[in-house]
């Protein structure tokens, strides 16, 4: 499977290269998409019981603001 | 006039002792460059000038200069002239970069170290200017865009104009490709190997319509603060502070989608001295 691209301008070259990472630059990928993943899944989770509570008391986001101002 | 021994008897002639008088009054025509040079034992004792509109370097090597030597070099390009340790150490207590007509002084205190003396340069460091350095911009392009060799700057200006990611993706940026945890801001998503910009926005792409971040200190061994600010279209605009704990100097600059490819907009850099 091939592997993501990145592209790099060396400036002192003038030069664009677009290539396939390295596998240690696709390691390092990969580690990033876990960490995205779970920021994503933490967040969505925080969304969600946000949502929940609201639900439960039967305001909107707008009302909750209005009491915690 | 580069620095020779004398001999008993010897007669100098009138050159010699012109070139001698303009050593002696700090005058004196300098040896011109128009590339990256590395010094040689004959510079000891004279005045170097770098004429270059890209960057240049002088390097300094060890084993070619006694203590007490001393290489004046002024940099008369619009590109910046780093003063670069090769073989031989050396320190400073300002900036081994010299702006368009800057200059400093190479103090050897022995064979294999220097002292460079910066001198105050008014007129660059008067007034800050800043100089697109990646002429036209990049397109931001694949997973990741990385501008390199951007040594030799003090102060880093980076603007991502119109950046596309996927939907639900975030921007996001290392200085010379450091994963480790040593990103520090005051928002951000809480994850210290890489700065990250809010710039979700829903739908079937995201784009931040415009992206600044400031970089100072870029030169440096120490630690770099940064301001960032970012306006996602039709999203809050994401603004902060930190700073970058790296110990090298900021040679590249990597803007990275957290998902997907970037599929559109343009990364400009800037520096100044």
């Amino acid at each position: 499977m091939a592997k993501p691209i990145i592209r790099i301008h060396d400036i002192a070259k003038d030069e664009i290269i677009d290539r396939e990472m390295t596998e240690s630059e696709f390691k390092v990928y990969e580690a990033d998409q876990k960490i995205t993943l779970a920021k994503k899944a933490q967040d969505d989770a925080k969304q969600n019981a946000k949502t929940a509570l609201l639900d439960r008391l039967g305001i909107t986001a707008e009302e909750a603001r209005l009491l915690l101002s | 006039m580069a620095k020779q021994t004398f001999t008993t008897g010897q007669v100098l002639t009138a050159a010699q002792m012109t070139s001698l008088q303009q050593t002696a009054m700090l005058g004196g025509a300098a040896s011109a460059k128009t590339a990256s040079y590395t010094l040689v034992a004959a510079d000891a004792g004279t005045a170097i000038s770098m004429s270059n509109a890209g960057a240049t370097t002088i390097t300094v090597n060890t084993a070619l200069f006694a203590a007490g030597d001393t290489v004046q070099i002024t940099n008369l390009g619009a590109g910046v002239c780093t003063i670069t340790a090769g073989t031989a150490t050396v320190n400073t207590s300002a900036s081994l970069a010299l702006a368009q007509y800057e200059s400093g002084t190479l103090d050897f205190t022995s064979t294999s170290s220097a002292i460079f003396i910066k001198g105050a340069g008014a007129v660059a460091s008067a007034a800050k200017s800043y100089t697109l350095i990646n002429t036209g911009g990049t397109s931001l392009s694949g997973s990741s865009t990385q501008i390199s060799s951007l040594s030799g700057y003090n102060y880093l200006f980076v603007h991502i104009d119109s950046a596309t990611v996927n939907a639900g993706a975030n921007i996001r940026f290392r200085m010379n490709a450091d994963t480790g945890s040593n990103y520090y801001a005051a928002s951000g998503d809480g994850d210290t190997n890489a700065m990250t910009f809010v710039s979700t926005t829903g739908g079937s792409a995201s784009t931040v319509t415009e992206h600044f971040i400031n970089i100072d200190a870029a030169n440096s061994t120490g630690v770099k603060p940064f301001w960032y600010s970012a306006l996602p279209a039709g999203g809050a605009t994401s603004s902060g502070a930190g700073y970058y704990g790296g110990t090298s100097v900021v040679s590249s600059f990597t803007a990275i989608a957290s998902a997907g490819s970037f599929t559109g907009g343009t990364i400009k850099i800037y520096g100044a001295n």
